[in-house]
């Protein structure tokens, strides 16, 4: 199946060869030959430490990842060598220019995130050593999503869009929020395993609900206020949404108490409302998304979501063809709004695929959760596969304007490193918990599961 | 936590269809209404991959082309003739094709017209560049020429606006559609999108409208011409009259509905003083208190199937760009339908609708559809397609257009004649017969009056062309309007003579 997912992308990338210039692309067998090494690598790794791992989980991220790749690839040839390209701007390539090194640097990220998958799964043999270190990990997350908001701007700011959710040394940069998030999620799992017993007392009845006793509000509140914080000083909307949902949602999962996931859906909502009326930039987002097509909307603020819209628009069902569409008139086609690029140039076809695969992931890691014996691991699985899905949710949702427009990365697809790298830590997470919830149990069973997996491929 | 973990993963399912459902709905049934949204990089871009047709005037100007451009972009359109053309062309900015033939001809011309499928298959075969298809106009560009420098002379750096429409009679060809001011097709064409934004926002503020086409999109107040249609439904309505038909020419009309009263220009007595006098001689001078009493005594509706009748109160009208109503509103009295019957009460009308009173009489009273579009060609200038001429009804019976033309002679050829004067030294030799019209404006006619104009040429014989010619704040018709009538029907008949 691993050799499918590569197969997948080297006519990928091929197939962006000929939509732009009608031959096969130069470093073909360079950068797909590079990306095959380092999968086959992963997939070496989970037959060594992880031999009874979802075998469906490797295929799935390494074929997201390598279309990403293609897609990076498929973006810095805009206005390079003769292609058409954007008039926007000074580069004539984007609305924010790629190095032309980029591809190589996404292979580069690829390794770096592989080999910290590769890491995971040699070092945590089992699970449950992480719960130890529980607090450790709430610590580090907090810390790393109050890092860039200390930092000056010069060094956290993100050129041109207003938030400061990044790390820039040199050349070199990172968004520890992606990273947070893993950390955040281990510490959530570890807390909650402690005090569900806790939180799951009945406090008083209203309406027909549970509600908590207030003393047992005082987690929530905090994330609460963290999320806001994050939200109001960094301007990163989509990932205090990722944190909050999943904070909730593994509250949920420990507790079984559906009053947890109505109170934190509203002060979410309440937080958002009170926070789109306090401050212009997160009322902004309600306004393009209700109204993106008024005339002044659809020239400024709207002008990014219009253009995705456009770009999914002009794909239709079958798309353009990699490399035949125009992407480069979507700002930030390569990172927010490579889903639409995708949709532009695989059309409906390509994203029902790619929404498959995530859901396929999002799913597998669910059933991960329901087979594990142990709570911890339980709460840590549901956890990050509901943490992926959400974040599929909102940033696709986002684009195709099914909700508000809040800018994060698209797991797997979209360029840099940090999100890739965070998202193989993911799947090595997910891996060596799967591979726990399935290894007791060498029985005929198993095979048929196997079965059963390669049938639905 | 089972049960927990189950309802979550229903919960994530149920995500995953809501992306899918909202992504089938975008791409599968949302894409034309994405296709069409204003500024629509994706739709543009296609555009521009083609070389757009030209459009020509019919002695084979090329009054708008693209010729291959070196910025991002691979087709600059240019308009040579600038501002003279623009109410014919239009323009093609970044935003697609606003106005004229670039907008109403947009498919023809980037050649993804229906009618260009089987062309547009034999090129891909044969592996030549595909290419939109020429739009060939009526416009002859010495008429055109003249109607625009003569509303120039009469307009510049007054800040009122003035139009004049040419058209042949006998087949409805748009010889000239001439609006002023105007404005540079060119400024609207350039590629730096800012730079656009900057030329859109100055020509949509400057004094006169230029960017709107006053001969086919703005109403004016017809005047005396509008007696035309008057005289029209008098003799419509008795077989025995004609032009000698004594009518009654009292120095003042009065109403039984209100306490004004009407009187001639300058409170002047027409005809002999007798107080009556036939109608050539009433329409000559254009007495408004003859044409008053004989609108008063047709009543409303008489009047206003014949205006009918002339095309007014439709909307249909498209040349191919759609044009805009002129209208005779049915007066609620005796006194309003007296003042109706001389063009004013709420009558409107376009340059174009004065054109068409003219050529409706010039024709034997049949009114040709005017149209601005004669052929469309391939990129090798082959024809693809003809504009047959077509009638949008008769006007009036030919025995009745024989009057008014008789009448319309008058005005121009004998001396009591409203556009005598002007005739005399001006004409040149061309018999010209033709109304004038001098329309007061605004509350207690506070405005400065509007000079009309409405002509055929030549008068004694087989007409060629009419002409219609407003000017806002022009003042008297016969010397305001007039003269550039005369131009017009000069050029074209000059033209004739080169080509016959």
């Amino acid at each position: 199946m691993l050799l499918f997912a590569i197969v997948i992308v080297a006519f990928a990338y091929a197939s962006v060869g000929f939509g732009l210039k009608g031959r096969l692309p130069s470093g073909l067998f360079l950068y797909v030959g590079a990306f095959a090494v380092i999968v086959l690598a992963a997939h070496l790794t989970v037959r060594r430490f992880a031999p009874y791992a979802d075998p469906l989980l490797l295929p799935l991220a390494a074929l997201l990842n390598g279309l990403g790749v293609v897609m990076t690839y498929r973006l810095i040839q805009a206005g390079r060598n003769g292609n058409p390209g954007c008039n926007c701007g000074t580069s004539g390539t984007l609305f924010v220019p790629m190095s032309t090194s980029a591809t190589l640097y996404q292979i580069l990220y690829t390794a770096i995130g592989v080999g910290c998958f590769v890491g995971v799964l040699a070092l945590i043999r089992e699970p449950r050593t992480l719960q130890r270190y529980t607090y450790t990990f709430g610590a580090i997350g907090v810390f790393l999503i109050a890092l860039p908001a200390l930092l000056p701007s010069s060094i956290s700011a993100v050129p041109g869009t207003g938030a400061k959710i990044q790390i820039r040394l040199g050349t070199f940069t990172t968004q520890p929020e992606e990273f947070a998030k893993l950390a955040l999620a281990v510490f959530f799992a570890g807390y909650l395993v402690a005090k569900r017993d806790v939180l799951a007392l009945a406090g008083r009845r209203v309406l027909g609900i549970d509600l908590p006793r207030a003393r047992d509000l005082g987690p929530i509140l905090v994330i609460w206020g963290v999320s806001l914080l994050l939200l109001v000083s960094e301007s990163d909307i989509g990932t205090s949404a990722i944190f909050m949902g999943l904070f909730v949602a593994v509250l949920y999962i420990a507790t079984s108490r559906t009053s947890w996931l109505l109170i934190g859906f509203l002060m979410f909502v309440v937080g958002a409302v009170v926070m789109s009326k306090l401050f212009s930039h997160v009322g902004e987002r309600f306004d393009i998304w209700l109204h993106p097509y008024t005339a002044t909307n659809i020239q400024d603020h709207s002008f990014q979501l219009v253009k995705g819209l456009e770009g999914l628009g002009s794909g239709g069902l079958l798309g353009k063809g990699l490399g035949a569409g125009a992407p480069y008139y979507t700002p930030l086609a390569q990172s927010d709004f490579v889903f639409t690029a995708f949709g532009e140039e695989l059309g409906l076809a390509g994203l029902m695929a790619l929404l498959l695969v995530y859901g396929l992931i999002s799913e597998r890691g669910m059933r991960t959760a329901l087979l594990v014996k142990d709570p911890f691991s339980k709460l840590l699985a549901g956890g990050l596969s509901f943490m992926l899905a959400l974040q599929v949710f909102v940033i696709v949702g986002g684009v195709t304007r099914l909700i508000p427009l809040t800018g994060i990365t698209t797991p797997f697809l979209s360029q840099g490193g940090s999100s890739l790298i965070s998202s193989w830590i993911v799947i090595a997470l997910l891996a060596r918990l799967s591979d726990t919830a399935r290894r007791p149990a060498p029985r005929p069973i198993q095979d048929e599961g196997l079965t059963q997996v390669v049938r639905l491929e | 936590m089972n049960r927990a973990l189950k309802r979550m993963s229903v919960a994530i399912l149920v995500m995953f269809l809501l992306l899918m459902i909202n992504v089938n709905y975008l791409q599968g049934f949302d894409t034309g209404k994405l296709a069409a949204l204003p500024f629509n990089s994706r739709t543009l871009e296609n555009q521009v991959r083609y070389q757009r047709g030209e459009i020509l005037t019919a002695d084979g100007k090329v009054i708008a082309k693209s010729v291959p451009s070196n910025d991002f972009y691979k087709w600059q359109r240019v308009y040579p003739y600038r501002d003279v053309y623009a109410p014919v062309t239009g323009f093609y900015s970044l935003y697609g094709a606003t106005g004229g033939i670039e907008q109403a001809d947009d498919s023809v011309l980037a050649g993804g017209d229906s009618s260009l499928a089987v062309r547009n298959f034999i090129d891909m075969i044969t592996g030549k560049q595909r290419k939109g298809a020429n739009v060939q106009t009526t416009i002859v560009s010495s008429v055109q020429q003249a109607a625009y420098d003569g509303l120039q002379s009469k307009l510049q750096g007054t800040g009122f606006m003035g139009g004049v429409v040419a058209i042949e009679p006998s087949t409805g060809k748009i010889l000239a559609l001439a609006s002023y001011p105007s404005y540079d097709p060119n400024k609207l064409a350039v590629h730096d999108g800012k730079q656009l934004n900057i030329n859109d926002a100055a020509t949509q503020g400057a004094p006169g409208q230029p960017r709107r086409d006053h001969a086919i999109n703005d109403l004016f107040p017809p005047g005396s011409t509008f007696k035309i249609v008057t005289s029209s439904a008098f003799f419509n309505q008795d077989g025995t009259r004609n032009a000698q038909t004594s009518v009654a020419s009292p120095s003042q009309l009065t109403f039984s509905d209100t306490t004004s009263v009407l009187t001639n220009d300058q409170g002047e007595v027409c005809g002999n003083g007798s107080g009556q006098a036939p109608i050539i001689v009433a329409f000559a001078q254009s007495c408004d208190t003859t044409f008053g009493k004989i609108g008063e005594d047709l009543g409303t509706g008489v009047l206003n199937s014949t205006a009918a009748a002339f095309g007014m109160n439709s909307d249909t009208l498209t040349i191919p760009m759609p044009v805009t109503q002129s209208n005779y509103v049915q007066a609620p009295g005796p006194s309003t339908t007296a003042f109706s019957a001389i063009g004013q009460y709420s009558d409107t009308v376009t340059p174009l609708q004065e054109a068409m009173f003219s050529a409706a009489i010039a024709n034997g009273g049949q009114l040709m559809k005017p149209y601005l579009v004669q052929t469309i060609t391939a990129g090798d200038y082959s024809k693809i397609q003809e504009t047959t001429p077509s009638t949008l009804g008769q006007a009036v019976s030919s025995q009745v257009a024989s009057e008014v033309s008789q009448m319309m002679q008058a005005v121009v050829q004998t001396q009591q004649g409203t556009a005598f004067g002007f005739n005399q030294n001006a004409e040149g030799g061309v018999n010209i017969s033709g109304k004038t019209g001098t329309a007061q404006n605004g509350v207690n006619n506070s405005h400065l009056d509007d000079a009309v104009f409405t002509a055929f040429a030549p008068g004694n014989g087989n007409p060629k062309i009419a002409v219609g010619v407003i000017l806002q704040g022009g003042g008297y018709g016969a010397t305001a309007a007039a003269p550039i009538a005369v131009q017009v029907i000069k050029a074209y008949l000059a033209y004739l003579q080169g080509n016959p």
